[in-house]
């Protein structure tokens, strides 16, 4: 019987008619070559099958709470900062961002414990930060001072190539980390991440933040982080 | 939440799915779910109460990717090392090594696959959609979408077959 690769394929996605499929097994019994190569389509289907299996994805329970919020997605506080990363990210700025670990660090947004609890830092869709009391922390609060009452505080203070500031910090509420430089119109988030697990206190070793950050830190970095002297000073300085 | 919240919700996992299909990286995957949900919630209105909200939101989905396309073609594409390790991701759910080697291979060569053809083999073979429903997805005619899995599905099983795979 001279089977073609159509019907065979129709017969393995259950598109052949009943009496077609019945004449198509009847062969098989008697021609061994037929027979394998309906076994090897049968193979095919399911290796596909294997190779995309639905996997639970912890980033799908923000995509619920953002469909059970109807598509608001500025009332969610973090959907402001999704929609600006996409579009940070997007291919044609892709070389803007340079050295930056893009993908390491677009993980360490979209991954993680802190996403879900109804959290988050508000950031304007052009990447400047809008939380007022984390602007307030990253304006004026030394890494010596530790955290505020909301476990706010930053770690790191250094310069880029630009010669702008830069200062690591982490919202211990909120369940995040970042990065965030100095521009004339206020503090641009150049990473976010979330803490890898709750912490009774914030302290400012780096050793407490996200590798995400860190990778960002290392791509930003021009020459060593300032010591406590120097940042005092450029605080004083309005971080000009 | 509605029915046609709920049903959205459910859908992720699959969306998250043909997502990946389609998109081989895991941030452009996750970029691809995000703006299908919101596209989908967006434009909820076009969706017919009765029919099938997969097939609705995969259109949805294939035509953001098909955008993107072009976009990314206008622009380039910039790959950091970075993007080649969250590709290989391992497989958590498939234990075994060997099935997780043949996986990967599977998903290479549907990866490698001709877009249209692509498209049509994530659609029937993976999603489990008919002939039918795949070409109105697609929007083409069901001879189209037969073509296309025909060819697919050849390119596949040679491909596979050199591999040791299905053979």
């Amino acid at each position: 019987m001279n089977i073609d690769d159509e019907t065979l394929m129709r017969w393995t996605d259950g598109e052949l008619a009943p009496d077609a499929v019945a004449r198509l097994e009847a062969a098989a019994r008697t021609d061994s070559a037929l027979a394998e190569r309906m076994a090897t389509a049968r193979r095919l289907r399911a290796a596909t099958q294997a190779a995309f299996l639905v996997q639970v994805d912890p980033r799908d329970r923000d995509l619920s709470r953002l469909i059970a919020n109807g598509g608001h997605v500025r009332a969610a506080p973090l959907a402001g900062l999704k929609a600006w990363l996409s579009q940070a990210l997007a291919p044609r700025q892709a070389p803007i961002w340079g050295g930056l670990a893009a993908a390491a660090f677009v993980a360490g947004v979209l991954i993680g414990p802190g996403l879900n609890s109804g959290s988050g830092i508000r950031v304007a869709e052009d990447g400047v930060l809008a939380d007022r009391d984390l602007v307030k922390v990253l304006d004026r609060r030394l890494a010596s001072e530790g955290a505020d009452n909301a476990g706010r505080a930053v770690g790191l203070t250094f310069q880029d190539g630009e010669g702008r500031w830069c200062r690591t910090f982490q919202a211990r509420d909120d369940g995040l980390a970042g990065l965030a430089c100095r521009r004339s119109d206020g503090w641009t988030v150049q990473a976010l991440a979330p803490l890898s697990s709750p912490m009774g206190e914030v302290r400012t070793a780096s050793s407490d933040t996200p590798a995400a950050v860190l990778s960002a830190v290392d791509a930003l970095i021009a020459g060593p982080s300032a010591d406590a002297v120097t940042e005092a000073r450029a605080r004083d300085e309005g971080w000009r | 939440m509605d029915d046609f919240q709920t049903g959205l919700v459910e859908l992720l996992p699959r969306l998250r799915r043909f997502a990946r299909i389609l998109r081989p990286h895991d941030a452009d995957a996750q970029d691809l779910v995000q703006q299908t949900v919101e596209r989908a919630l967006a434009s909820r209105r076009g969706f017919k109460t009765g029919t099938r909200l997969d097939s609705w939101t995969f259109t949805i989905m294939r035509r953001i990717a098909i955008d993107d396309g072009r976009a990314r073609q206008r622009w380039g594409r910039v790959l950091t090392p970075e993007d080649e390790a969250t590709a290989r991701v391992p497989d958590a759910a498939q234990a075994d090594e060997g099935l997780r080697a043949d996986a990967r291979l599977v998903r290479d060569a549907i990866h490698a696959l001709p877009e249209d053809q692509k498209h049509a083999v994530a659609l029937v073979l993976v999603e489990g959609l008919s002939y039918a429903e795949a070409a109105q997805v697609l929007g083409v005619p069901a001879g189209t979408l037969t073509s296309r899995l025909v060819r697919g599905r050849q390119t596949l099983m040679q491909t596979l077959a050199e591999q040791g795979v299905t053979g």
